[in-house]
């Protein structure tokens, strides 16, 4: 005779453990199900966690900066731009018009590089196998471009404080050309595969959805929050490294599901082409490294810096004590704060939307963990 | 040479040029030996302008002696708040000053003050496209009010403050490591946990090595 | 009824499947034949470190500034040199690069002032031990020596 309890359907507990192949990194969900609908999440995080900010008050300044870009590896500049802005700041100096153009441009090849990795990683997920080739194909070719740049494809340590170390290689502002006249073709490539595709939207549309009210609250930013209607963006709002030079949108949807976020993210791509071109055309002649010493030993005080990185805001507050070493260096991760919106998306979803959420925060356990 | 060499490590050999192995520049701010120094300066300070703006007006005549000053270093404008008036300041700028996005919060330790833990806050508001910080002093062992029930943010932001630094949140739903393992002792971004610190016991004993390094 | 009859033919999915039906073309073949064809790295690439020599006279170019041990964020350089009292300079006895700590930032190359320091394209620097990975100067100046492949 079967027993009571076998027959009860009570709540199960899943572990979503620190291995596994779509949780983009080292995260652990523990998963609340009944049957297939998921009533919580729990998500523990740490597993990679190496203690960044301890080392920053160890190191100098100038020392400090391969470190950075170890915390969101996949798109490694932005980490190194948001660092540099923040010293610069409180050094008081600013990087020359021709260094400022060159970073615009490498970012924005960084953003490209990282939605690409997204979308290939997110579609995986999903189940859709061949855009994750074409898109390591065409991050290839940006990971080029870095390789000939700074020499290294992924860490790459491409600024310096106070502009860059590096003046362009010749045939710079060729090869931007060429990759921006093969991308966009791409990217239709991939709208076609993708966008109307009735397995992507069926499994996208009304998945996780966090309308503007709930991005704000929980402090979510980026393409997230742009899919949920708000139109901000830090290039924008608050523009840094003559952003506000090239003319560009944002753009914004309205449902603030999965399918939207998508969206939002395969425009941010073509509008970064945009920004890189007119950066190419209009790039200035002149010094490559602002007025810093040798020695970095910022006056007392602190500041707080923005970027906007992929995958959303990212902070950098860093407090000096007059030292050559940074007194306490905090970085605010985008994915960390994003991250912890995924109990409300998921809350009364299937199991399989739990992956299609987590690819779609588009988070990067070396950042939040840091 | 030109200015493109800026890799920390001052360019005059320092007088311990025998040992490269040992961690680089150490702060400046501890005296050298006062056989032949001068007598110590005081240590600076942040040179921070007074801020005067409407909304610094409209904290000061709400808040009154709870707020300790309103200022400004390199245009960013931050309050400094009495420890049990951080929560309502944080509210009225919610509430009644649209800055309904909690960015960031953090701490840094200054272990030879008496309140030892500087407690930050970021506030950003979308409306008026400014962002403020406000930073309150506490003591080690005093536990402030959570941010949770003004901005739902704070929850893992606060647990990472505990988890780094020690300082207990009343009333937060969670409080408990996030970072590092539960049973991990110390806080590591406290300035007197050593850099190679590490909680040996709970590596013996879940990673069943000596020594994590 | 457009719509429908697109529904039921699965046009959407046709479209996706001729996407990838075109990419099986032979000249997007993308495969880098690795080990037989070593791939072309960039001139700036930080690989391998080495110690250049004066091709003059054969002498190593290094100064023994120990500049590029302070640049170090990981502190893996260790630079002894030796004074010689006829020309009243130092001179370079040993110089110990620790490659298994190294990731290759590049600050050590950016801070040498003679040039005698840089990464170069080599990125076979695999070993058997831990200890191997510890490059005396020998190393140093002759650069690891990966075992040609031969298919």
């Amino acid at each position: 005779m079967p027993d009571q309890t076998f027959l009860d359907s009570t709540e199960l507990v899943i572990n979503m453990g620190p291995q596994h192949p779509s949780t983009h990194g080292v995260l652990r969900v523990i998963l609340k199900l009944d049957g297939e609908k998921v009533l919580g999440t729990e998500c523990i995080i740490g597993y990679l966690h190496r203690g960044v900010e301890k080392i920053a008050e160890n190191r100098t300044y100038a020392q400090f900066n391969p470190y950075v870009d170890r915390m969101d590896y996949v798109a490694a500049v932005s980490n190194g731009l948001g660092y540099c802005l923040a010293v610069e700041k409180i050094l008081n100096v600013e990087a020359p018009p021709r260094a400022q153009a060159v970073r615009v441009i490498l970012t924005e090849l960084n953003r490209i590089a990282s939605h690409l990795l997204w979308l290939g990683t997110h579609a995986l997920d999903i189940g859709a196998i061949t855009p994750v080739f074409y898109c390591l194909r065409e991050r290839e070719e940006a990971l080029k471009i870095f390789e000939k740049y700074c020499g290294a494809r992924l860490t790459t340590h491409a600024f310096r404080i106070g502009g860059l170390l590096y003046e362009t290689y010749d045939g710079f502002e060729q090869d931007i050309k060429e990759f921006c006249d093969m991308f966009l073709p791409r990217v239709d490539e991939y709208e076609e595969l993708l966008t109307t595709n009735r397995i992507w939207v069926g499994r996208l549309k009304d998945v996780g959805i966090l309308s503007a009210d709930e991005c704000k609250e929980y402090g979510v930013t980026g393409p997230v929050l742009r899919a949920a209607g708000v139109k901000w963006d830090v290039r924008k709002a608050q523009p840094y490294s003559g952003y506000d030079k090239y003319e560009f949108d944002i753009p914004t949807r309205q449902n603030g599901d999965t399918y939207d976020r998508y969206v939002v993210r395969m425009q941010e791509m073509r509008q970064s082409v945009r920004i890189m071109r007119q950066a190419v055309a209009a790039m200035p002649e002149g010094p490559i490294m602002g007025k810093v010493g040798k020695v970095i030993k910022p006056p007392v005080g602190e500041a707080y810096v923005s970027i906007e990185a992929p995958k959303g805001e990212l902070g950098y507050y860093v407090v000096s004590d007059g030292s050559t070493q940074p007194y306490r260096c905090r970085v605010r991760p985008p994915s960390f704060v994003n991250l912890q919106a995924l109990d409300r998306m998921i809350r009364g979803g299937l199991v399989a939307d739990v992956v299609a959420v987590i690819g779609t925060l588009d988070i990067v356990l070396g950042e939040v963990d840091r | 040479m030109a200015d493109e060499q800026t890799p920390g490590g001052s360019p005059t050999p320092p007088p311990e040029g025998g040992k490269p192995t040992a961690p680089p520049a150490k702060p400046a701010a501890p005296a050298k030996p006062a056989a032949h120094a001068a007598p110590p300066k005081p240590p600076a300070t942040m040179v921070s302008t007074p801020w005067d703006s409407e909304l610094a007006r409209e904290l000061k005549q709400r808040f009154g002696d709870r707020i300790g000053e309103l200022s400004t270093y390199l245009g960013q404008n931050f309050i400094v708040a009495k420890p049990e008036a951080a929560i309502s300041v944080l509210e009225y700028l919610k509430l009644e000053a649209d800055f309904d996005y909690l960015v960031d919060i953090t701490a840094v330790d200054w272990p030879k003050r008496a309140e030892r833990f500087d407690l930050v806050y970021i506030v950003y508001s979308f409306a008026r496209n400014e962002r403020v910080r406000v930073k309150t002093y506490i003591a080690d062992g005093y536990q402030p009010e959570t941010a949770v029930n003004v901005h739902l943010t704070a929850n893992w932001l606060e647990r990472e403050v505990f988890d780094m630094f020690g300082i207990e949140f009343a009333g937060h739903p969670n409080m408990t490591r996030i970072l590092l393992p539960e049973e991990w002792q110390g806080h590591p971004l406290r300035k007197d946990y050593g850099i190679l610190q590490q909680d040996q016991i709970w590596v013996q004993e879940n990673l069943g090595i000596e020594s994590g390094q | 009824m457009v719509r429908l009859l697109k529904k039921i033919f699965l046009v959407d999915l046709f479209q996706g499947l001729w996407v990838t039906f075109r990419n099986q073309n032979p000249k997007y073949i993308y495969t880098e034949q690795y080990p037989a064809e070593r791939p072309k790295v960039a001139e700036r690439y930080r690989g391998a470190p080495r110690l250049n020599i004066n091709p003059d006279n054969g002498e190593t170019l290094c100064i023994s500034c120990n500049l590029c041990a302070l640049a170090c964020p990981e502190a893996l350089i260790v630079v002894t040199s030796m004074r010689n009292e006829e020309t009243k300079r130092k001179e370079l006895t040993t110089f110990t690069y620790d490659t298994s700590r190294c990731m290759f930032c590049g600050l050590c190359e950016d801070a040498c002032p003679v040039d005698a320091l840089e990464l170069t394209q080599d990125f076979e620097m695999a070993t058997y031990t831990r200890d191997g990975q510890i490059w005396d100067r020998q190393m140093l100046e002759e650069g690891p020596k990966p075992t040609q492949y031969k298919c």
